[in-house]
């Protein structure tokens, strides 16, 4: 891991990643190099309900890669932190699904898409879901504090994955388990494209 | 890799042909790309 920080410009890489989501969150239904919206989450296999519950402009600038609830979803009131919560369509279930004794913390480093999942909250009238602005490199969430921790494809943005491993360790409960969904490659990525920043976003 | 952070019981399953169709599609063959849900705990 070492090895990949420091190939990779760790500020070039935010900064490319920052625009990326900016784009996303300014205009969730143009042609990205990724699926977007909620015929991508049900292609995916999220499961219909409470999916069926958020209306389609909370849903359309979802662009996750894979299903974090393929095992089922958090408890009623469990405690949940969402790394990278993008325009917040995985908190908005997650607080669904913990009810009014359960909270969800989303965390994302992008204004745009903080800005978006907060409005979109607010329209929604989801008190329980709170969205922090923080890496999830650095989790602005104190010790412990989670029993479940979920992400849609966003650890494979950081270039310390054992990190942000670290870090889900330290805010999870003992016992408390993480559910996510992320891509993995089957094949070596040589070094000249790991300093390709342009490969990581897209 | 998230063993050596601590979580135990690691579980990789339901791999996803996630770029199928979009623009992003041909560099994802390149390198075998798959989304897939993964889950640990954290030991009690």
């Amino acid at each position: 891991m070492a090895e990949i920080l420091e190939v990779v410009d760790l500020e070039r890489l935010r900064k490319e990643v920052r625009e990326k989501y900016r784009e996303v969150a300014g205009d969730p239904t143009a042609e990205y190099h990724f699926h977007t919206g909620r015929a991508h989450a049900i292609r995916l296999g999220y499961p219909l309900a409470p999916l069926d519950q958020l209306p389609d402009y909370a849903c359309e600038a979802f662009a996750g890669v894979g299903n974090p609830f393929y095992w089922g979803g958090p408890k009623p009131g469990e405690r949940v932190v969402d790394l990278g919560s993008g325009a917040g369509m995985d908190s908005f279930l997650a607080a669904l699904w913990v009810g009014n004794e359960g909270k969800v913390i989303g965390v994302d480093m992008t204004p745009e898409m903080l800005d978006r999942s907060r409005s979109m909250a607010a329209r929604l009238g989801l008190d329980n879901v709170e969205f922090r602005e923080g890496l999830i490199e650095e989790l602005p969430v104190e010790d412990g504090w989670a029993d479940v921790v979920i992400s849609n494809g966003v650890i494979n943005l950081c270039p310390d994955k054992i990190g942000v491993y670290r870090q889900i360790y330290r805010v999870l409960r003992p016992g408390g388990r993480m559910t996510v969904a992320d891509i993995c490659l089957e094949r070596p990525v040589p070094e000249e494209a790991l300093r390709d920043i342009d490969l990581w976003t897209g | 890799m998230i063993g050596g952070a601590g979580l135990v019981d690691v579980e990789l399953a339901n791999p996803l042909d996630t770029f199928a169709g979009a623009r992003g599609e041909e560099s994802a063959r390149e390198f075998g790309t798959l989304g897939y849900s993964i889950r640990a705990r954290r030991s009690t």
